[in-house]
């Protein structure tokens, strides 16, 4: 057979266009992908595994309700090191696979803000579980909050210690991070507006191996209670049990790391007695109670907030993309936005234009290490 | 005063630990010339077997010990053989790098067979601590400082009163001159390998009720350890000593009654102000170079 220029032509087209045909027929068939930058390796790696565990749950959830657009779910680890250096690298090996929607980003917030560029140049939603109020109002509208910020956090520790627990005399304890350094700070707002007096703000570095000279600041400021804002549960149960040995005994309410349980492993009778804000507890609704049991049987332990934001965010991503009907970016910023009113295991969403898609926290207190539901503060900020 | 006495106490805890530690970086430079930055790593395998046999099997306290000693022992002799003995007559610079592998190696085997989570090890005593009029003392630094004077005092004799000591002490002066004096130069680095794992093992084991135990705990304690290493001047035994102990009260004073973010920092200023002004540390001979 002879081969005609027209033959030669139409086979090299052909050729050409075998792989996007290719690709467009595996895109139909294939799965909706979700990136996730997780802490496989490094101190949160622990944290890491239960943020997995929470993920990989509703992944089976929403396939089991049928997927998303029609197809199921799948979901793609990256290690993150909990490093900034190791997050961005992570994000971008999954930001370079073009089939992925939508991305979990870190619950901490440096690492969040180290990534934060690189969202905004994809240009693709991205699940966040940092709390520093910051990031949803620095102009990057990719990054959808799936936990109430430090804000509300603050003004919810406030309202509980003045109101509730009635008195107004602060210590305020916080790591220099970016989470612990917008936390503090919105502590002290909440508390210099609700008129309290703030009798020492002390910061703190991360992974410090003793907290004798902010224990002994604390006891010496006369403060007649205490507030946190510690990253790493190692950093809070060495603080919590030097706390307790150096004869400290005023109320003490946490954000959300006193609550989480690798940090009541640690701390043990340390932390008995303390109250902390948590945005995940199992008894503060139907929605919590159903993923606090789902974990458990999974997992064969309490869920807390590194799981359960997780969960959430995946859902509500799913959600999102199906109220879009569509994988286009842009229609699914705009639905994730629009959600009000689903019923979460962190509390009711109803995102606002900032992308924050929770605004109040439940207040529980360690009772010999379990962490009871005391009540749910929504912040009026 | 009341404030300064709780954080001597509290100093001196710490700074027994980097003590501690800094004396195994010492005994391994002064046999082979070369920093093993897998001293760190040391405490922290000591501090997992520690909870493999006293929390996960259960096993007595004192038995735990004496395991995770032995544990120890046999990674000083498998670590000497695998990492120092096949580039014992290469320059100084492939052992280092070899030392810092093996550093990776062990943090990265404990991960995979152990799991990143970190772990609480009960103190050898049931009591937290007493209160000694206005300063709390932690029944575990109490043991810290208490051992570390034990080990000091050990040491001493151990190196000035016996056979085996003086040999050590020969091959780490002079190796060639050792070795023609009959001394088995490779046995007696064998030794130290195994002393300093040991060494480095304890400080794990005291240390891991106060910080827990975790993958990252040898490196922060061994990078402090390494500093007062430097300012005790190196290759010095009690250099090593009196630089941990320095280290432990200058951090704790500095960030109590400067900063508490820049406490890490007061460390490395006097560092580096050491390494300015006494490169050869507190304790170090100053080293004349030929013309």
């Amino acid at each position: 057979m002879r081969l005609t220029r027209r033959a030669f032509s139409t086979s090299l087209a052909s050729l050409c266009a075998m792989p996007a045909l290719i690709g467009r027929a595996s895109a139909q068939t294939a799965t909706i992908k979700i990136g996730m930058v997780a802490p496989v390796t490094g101190p949160a790696a622990e944290s890491g595994r239960y943020a997995q565990i929470g993920a990989k749950l509703a992944v089976e959830a929403v396939n089991k309700a049928g997927g998303v657009l029609g197809k199921p779910v799948e979901l793609l680890v990256e290690d993150d090191q909990t490093t900034n250096p190791g997050v961005v690298l992570a994000f971008s090996k999954l930001a370079a696979q073009s089939d992925i929607i939508g991305f979990l980003g870190p619950i901490r917030s440096t690492q969040v803000h180290a990534l934060a560029p690189d969202a905004l140049k994809l240009a693709k939603p991205v699940m966040i579980g940092g709390t520093d109020p910051n990031l949803t109002h620095m102009g990057n509208p990719w990054l959808f909050r799936c936990r109430p910020n430090d804000s509300y956090s603050g003004s919810v520790i406030a309202d509980f210690g003045i109101n509730t627990i009635g008195k107004k005399k602060w210590a305020i304890v916080h790591s220099t991070d970016a989470f612990g350094t917008a936390g503090g700070k919105a502590l002290a707002g909440a508390l210099d507006k609700a008129g309290a007096t703030i009798a020492l703000d002390q910061g703190y570095t991360n992974q410090s191996q003793d907290f004798t000279p902010v224990v002994l600041a604390v006891k010496q400021s006369g403060a007649d209670i205490l507030g946190s804002y510690f990253t790493f549960e190692n950093d809070n149960g060495i603080f919590a049990r030097q706390l307790r040995q150096l004869g400290v005994t005023i109320p003490y309410i946490g954000s959300a790391s006193i609550t989480n349980a690798t940090a009541l492993k640690l701390a043990g009778p340390a932390l008995y007695g303390t109250y902390g804000v948590a945005d995940y507890a199992e008894e503060s609704s139907d929605a919590a109670k159903a993923y606090g049991k789902l974990y458990r049987d999974t997992a064969k332990v309490a869920a807390d907030n590194q799981s359960s934001w997780t969960y959430d965010a995946v859902n509500v991503l799913a959600l999102g993309i199906n109220k879009a009907g569509s994988t286009e970016p842009g229609k699914i910023r705009d639905a994730i936005l629009s959600i009000k009113g689903y019923p979460g295991a962190e509390g009711e969403y109803n995102f606002d234009a900032n992308g924050d898609g929770l605004h109040g926290y439940n207040v529980v207190k360690n009772e010999k290490g379990i962490m009871v539901f005391d009540k749910h503060i929504e912040s009026k900020d | 005063m009341d404030l300064a006495l709780q954080l001597l106490f509290t100093g001196f805890g710490i700074g027994a630990v980097y003590a501690l530690v800094a004396l195994g970086f010492v005994l391994i430079f002064r046999a082979t010339n070369v920093v093993n930055f897998a001293q760190g790593e040391f405490s922290m395998v000591a501090a997992y077997l520690m909870v493999v046999c006293a929390v996960d099997l259960e096993l007595p306290y004192w038995l735990s010990f004496l395991i995770a000693l032995a544990g120890m022992a046999l990674l000083g002799i498998v670590f000497n053989l695998g990492v120092y003995y096949p580039l014992r007559n290469r320059s100084f610079l492939p052992v280092i790098i070899a030392t810092i592998g093996a550093s990776i190696f062990l943090s990265n085997a404990v991960l995979a067979l152990y799991g990143p989570q970190p772990q609480a090890l009960q103190g050898w005593f049931d009591t937290p601590g007493i209160q000694a009029g206005p300063v709390y003392l932690d029944s575990q630094y109490l043991l810290i400082i208490g051992v570390t004077l034990l080990l000091v005092l050990f040491q001493y004799w151990f190196f000035e009163h016996t056979l085996l000591g003086k040999k050590m002490q020969a091959t780490s002066q002079d190796k060639e001159m050792a070795s023609l004096l009959g001394i088995k130069v490779s046995s007696m680095i064998m030794l130290t390998f195994v002393y300093s794992a040991v060494l480095g093992g304890i400080a794990g084991i005291l240390v891991a009720p106060v910080l827990f135990v975790s993958i990252q705990m040898g490196s922060t304690i061994a990078l402090k350890a390494f500093a007062a290493t430097i300012i005790g001047g190196f290759g010095d035994v009690t250099g090593a000593i009196i630089g941990g102990l320095a280290l432990g009260i200058i951090e704790t004073f500095g960030a109590a009654y400067i900063s508490v973010p820049y406490k890490d920092g007061f460390a490395f200023l006097v560092l580096i102000a050491f390494l300015v002004f006494r490169p050869q540390g507190l304790f170090g001979e100053r080293v004349a170079e030929k013309a």
